[in-house]
């Protein structure tokens, strides 16, 4: 036995290095024993390991926090390692390992997406790896059909291989972004730490990325399928990751027999309520409020927003999933009893990044008078308590009602460096800014220049939201004071305006 | 040892003569309450039951605080030694203040507690003044502890944001039977009521006789009317930069007018915000708002709105708007509530239910049933109205909005409409829950009722036949009533 397998393993190498130019999976061309392809397989799954630098919001003038961390990765092509995003967020350091090896071999980062957590990574000298095999991007899998996890667990240097059933398909949050869902599979084996970025096989192709888990269940892991890996691929062949676009339509389940009666539906009717359409959208200008959304690209709408493509009911966001930001749409919708057909144009929706968690950037921040001022977003709201029910509610309209035209940044007074020149204004930290010297705050930069005018006037005025009081600044002995701030408190930089 | 002995039984006498006056001048509380279940108002939470102490007064009146009998369904008076068992009914009562005036219910009740040795209300005392508190253990004994007034300051004790006078007092108190309300008797007359004791620091707080006597003069004449308020918002002067912006000069002191609600004695006296309030009826204010109060030392400003002043007397106020100073009267008067009442005690929520959705008024009750961490925890967009009043006030007397919705056929896809306010129904808009009821009595087009909220989607519909008949099935399965009109 022993034998057979080294034998079947050399087999392999000697296979890969011919077909290396076109990435397909070694049984497809050869009949080979499954031993010998999962020998294969197995040494395109590497270990990752990552030293990374996690910036620090609560204080941004500083460099953040040293850790590190492990994971997996596949080859799928020419010195191409698909991986979670997760994995290598904000890297300093990417090393890669063979299965069997103990060398590393240094890594960058080539195409990172934070929202549906995939990242494509490459080695400096891709030549120690350029006889393995690439694996194979599959299907989605069937309900109740077997796949393989393979990844390097809990930190382990051997391989781990699980066996799970598929048991769900759905469309899910991704916990990396915490702002985007997309197509999941649920399998029953479980995804621990380390697994990130492994690939589940089926038929010896790639089935998914191994991405996360539950924490208050067991035995339950979660993939991306592959045509969430699929679009990334896509996305990236012309050398940039552009992000998914938005439809921005937010949608009511037409359920209530009243409702359907006032819009003229029969009960078998298709059709989902508009209740509201972001402002700047993909769909801004061509659906509205109070429409019924009944097809889109052909696919009929229930009345719950879903769609059926290939026999699986899914949400309708799956058809924009698929798409890129420029691809038409067509929406089929009902106005006061009318039917149109529009076609649309898909495009990304930048303020959204406002409820993403954000990785790789420099905290923005800006330094006053000893007041720092940070952009709000949701790795500020994990660092900071924002308690204020002003800034919570800023926050939950920031996109839905539109603020983002007006207030592209929404400032927030994190933290007040105690110093002569700000002593009575501790008490205000976690209040959003509003207005400056009677000028409505718009975004950093603007706050930036509005708190260091070439003329300055005797005091500044500073106005926060829900507060009947404005915070006042002297000018005089400003320039001192923010040297005694920087000074004593260790800041080497006053701002950084722009990620 | 023999010096000690001779020592403890001098004591002992004078403990004993007291005690037997004490005895005759206080009486215990044992109240029920029930106040309505926050998110069914239809209906009442399961009761709890309270004792505590209370002091008598002449006329056979008894003096307690407002939160013993705050939702009181059944108030009983019971002398110490468990001879006399009285109900007893409020004659008034001040949430804000947290004061409780009792009489009994019955003839023989009022006879009966004619027999108690009334106290009457002890003068202002002073500081460093010793007092006596009353407590009465188990056994129906009197219990004298001795403490010391160690300074006056201007308190909230029961409605969160009211502040009135209050004596603090040094004192090494024992825990006993129904220690709380328990009366503080100063020469024989009764000083105070005790709202709160830290063992820790052995400090009592007690409610002052002025407040006590502005209380009862008040009550007197059967219509209790409450504590006047100037209906301001204000923040200190301390900072100095602050204090340069306002071009205040280094001599003086005074509050800065961060709010003014309409219609209140301050808006009327012409205060705007912005104003810098200097003094109150001459006493000047220092930069916390504090002024040089005779014999109490500093005290915060609203004890001279709050304290003696009878709701219409006028005041003059100093102020300094644009760094000139002025002089305005006002005079004085409640403060508005407002769209949303600070508390809802002793009234009954009003409510509608219709094919399954429960409208209700917002009270700052309803909100604080979020428990301890209402302020995070409470829906945020309650939150907001509750914070932001004027953003809500145009064309409300109170804020209507959706509390829940009980699953039925007329509210199916609607299970999620939670805390959503509501603008109009059937093209009326919504000033209040009667007005509420009003609109949704007005016959429909088609049958179908149209309501318009402040949410996505801004209109949902409901059939009226089918919420007429989820209604009437709703009463069949126990609701007591769909809607309560008046609180």
């Amino acid at each position: 036995m022993k034998v057979l397998f080294t034998c079947a393993a050399a087999l392999i190498g000697s296979l890969s290095a011919q077909q290396a130019v076109t990435p397909a999976v070694v049984q497809d061309h050869h009949p080979l024993t499954e031993s010998a392809s999962q020998a294969a397989i197995y040494k395109s799954v590497v270990r990752i390991e990552v030293a990374s630098q996690v910036p620090d919001y609560k204080t941004p003038w500083n460099a953040g926090r040293f850790s590190g961390g492990t994971g997996t990765g596949f080859l799928i092509g020419k010195n191409q390692f698909l991986t979670n995003a997760h994995v290598v967020s904000n890297a300093r350091r990417v090393l890669i390992t063979m299965h069997g090896s103990s060398r590393k071999h240094q890594a960058r980062v080539v195409h990172v997406a934070h929202d549906c957590d995939l990242a494509l990574l490459e080695l400096v000298d891709f030549a120690p790896f350029a006889d393995l095999a690439y694996l194979e991007i599959g299907t989605i899998p069937k309900l109740e059909s077997e796949v393989r996890v393979i990844g390097y667990p809990m930190g382990g240097e051997r391989i781990s291989v699980t066996r799970g059933v598929v048991s769900r398909i759905d469309f899910r949050p991704y916990a990396h972004s915490r702002a985007d869902s997309h197509l999941v599979v649920q399998i029953d084996a479980a995804i621990n730490p380390g697994n990130s970025g492994g690939p589940v096989l089926q038929a010896g192709k790639v089935a998914g990325v191994a991405f996360q888990g539950l924490t208050q269940a067991d035995n339950t892991g979660y993939m991306i399928p592959t045509p969430v890996i699929k679009r990334f691929l896509k996305d990236i062949e012309d050398g940039s990751y552009d992000s998914y676009a938005e439809l921005g339509v937010y949608d009511f389940a037409l359920f209530n027999p009243a409702m359907r009666k006032v819009y003229n539906l029969n009960p078998n009717d298709s059709g989902v309520l508009v209740s509201s359409v972001t402002t700047g959208s993909s769909s801004s200008g061509t659906v509205k409020a109070g429409d019924i959304l009944t097809a889109i690209d052909g696919y009929s709408v229930d009345s719950s927003g879903n769609i059926t493509i290939a026999g699986e009911r899914v949400n309708m966001n799956e058809i924009i999933e698929r798409k890129f930001a420029g691809d038409k749409v067509n929406l089929e919708f009902t106005r006061d009893g009318k039917n149109f057909s529009e076609e649309i144009s898909l495009k990304p929706f930048p303020p959204a990044s406002m409820y993403s968690v954000q990785y790789g950037k420099k905290p923005r921040y800006l330094i006053q008078g000893g007041l720092v001022l940070q952009p709000l977003n949701r790795n500020l709201y994990a660092a900071h308590k924002l308690n204020n029910p002003r800034v919570r509610r800023l926050y939950s309209e920031y996109v839905k009602e539109g603020l983002y035209k007006e207030r592209k940044d929404i400032l927030i007074l994190t933290r007040v460096l105690d110093d002569p020149i700000n002593s009575a204004l501790s008490g205000y930290v976690g209040s959003a800014v509003k207005s400056i010297n009677g000028v409505d705050v718009t975004d950093i930069q603007q706050a930036h220049a509005l708190l260091n005018p070439t003329e300055p006037t005797e005091f500044f005025e500073i106005l926060l939201d829900g507060l009947d009081r404005p915070l006042i600044l002297p000018n005089k002995g400003l320039v001192e004071a923010n040297q005694r701030i920087s000074e004593n408190y260790g800041i080497p930089k006053a701002n950084n305006l722009s990620n | 040892m023999k010096t000690i002995f001779t020592f403890s039984i001098v004591l002992a006498t004078s403990f004993g003569a007291l005690a037997k006056d004490a005895a005759d001048s206080v009486i215990r509380v044992a109240s029920t309450l029930q106040s309505y279940n926050p998110s069914q108002p239809w209906e009442k939470s399961s009761p709890v039951k309270r004792r505590a102490l209370a002091a008598v007064l002449p006329n056979s009146q008894v003096l307690t605080t407002a939160e013993m009998v705050t939702n009181a369904n059944f108030i009983q008076l019971e002398s110490a030694n468990g001879e006399h068992q009285i109900p007893a009914r409020v004659v008034a009562v001040d949430y804000e203040a947290n004061l409780a005036l009792l009489t009994p219910n019955s003839e023989d009740g009022i006879k009966t507690l004619g027999q108690f040795n009334g106290l009457e209300i002890a003068p202002s005392a002073h500081l460093g003044d010793s007092v006596d508190i009353v407590q009465i253990e188990d056994n129906g004994m009197t219990l004298i502890t001795e403490g010391r007034i160690q300074s006056a300051e201007v308190v909230s004790s029961f409605v969160p944001g009211h502040f009135f006078l209050n004596y603090e007092v040094k004192a090494s108190m024992q825990s006993a039977a129904n220690s709380f309300t328990v009366p503080v008797l100063k020469d024989d007359k009764l000083l105070g009521l005790l709202t709160s004791y830290s063992a820790k620091d052995q400090l009592v707080d007690i409610i002052s006789p002025e407040i006590i006597e502005a209380f009862l003069k008040d009550a007197k004449d059967g219509e209790y009317q409450g504590f006047p308020s100037l209906g301001i918002g204000t923040t200190r002067t301390t900072d100095i930069h602050f204090r340069d912006w306002l071009k205040l000069s280094s001599d003086k002191g005074g509050l800065y007018v961060t709010r003014v609600l309409p219609n209140s004695a301050a808006a009327l006296a012409g205060i705007n915000k912005g104003d810098v309030l200097t003094s109150i009826n001459g006493k000047p204010l220092d930069r916390r708002g504090y002024y040089q109060a005779n014999g109490y030392g500093q005290l915060f400003w609203s004890h001279l709105i709050r304290g003696s002043q009878p709701i219409g007397s006028t005041i003059k106020l100093g102020l300094l708007r644009d760094g000139k100073p002025l002089e305005v009267s006002a005079t004085l008067k409640r403060a508005p509530e407002g769209i949303i009442p600070s508390h809802s005690y002793d009234k009954a929520p009003r409510f509608l239910v219709k094919g399954g959705i429960v409208f209700q008024e917002l009270s700052k009750s309803y909100l604080r049933a979020f428990g301890d961490e209402w302020v995070t925890r409470a829906p945020l967009n309650l939150l907001d109205a509750l914070n932001h009043p004027e953003d809500y006030e145009k064309g409300r007397k109170r804020l209507v909005f959706i509390s829940a919705v009980i699953p039925t056929p007329a509210t199916l896809g609607y299970e999620s409409l939670n805390s959503v306010i509501v603008e109009q129904v059937n093209g009326q808009a919504i000033e209040d829950l009667p007005s509420l009821i009003a609109a949704f009595k007005l016959s429909t087009e088609n049958g179908i009722h149209t309501l318009k909220l402040d949410s996505q989607p801004d209109t949902i519909y409901l059939d009226s036949k089918v919420s007429d008949t989820v209604d009437q099935s709703l009463l069949a399965r126990g609701l007591p009533s769909l809607s309560r009109e008046t609180e």
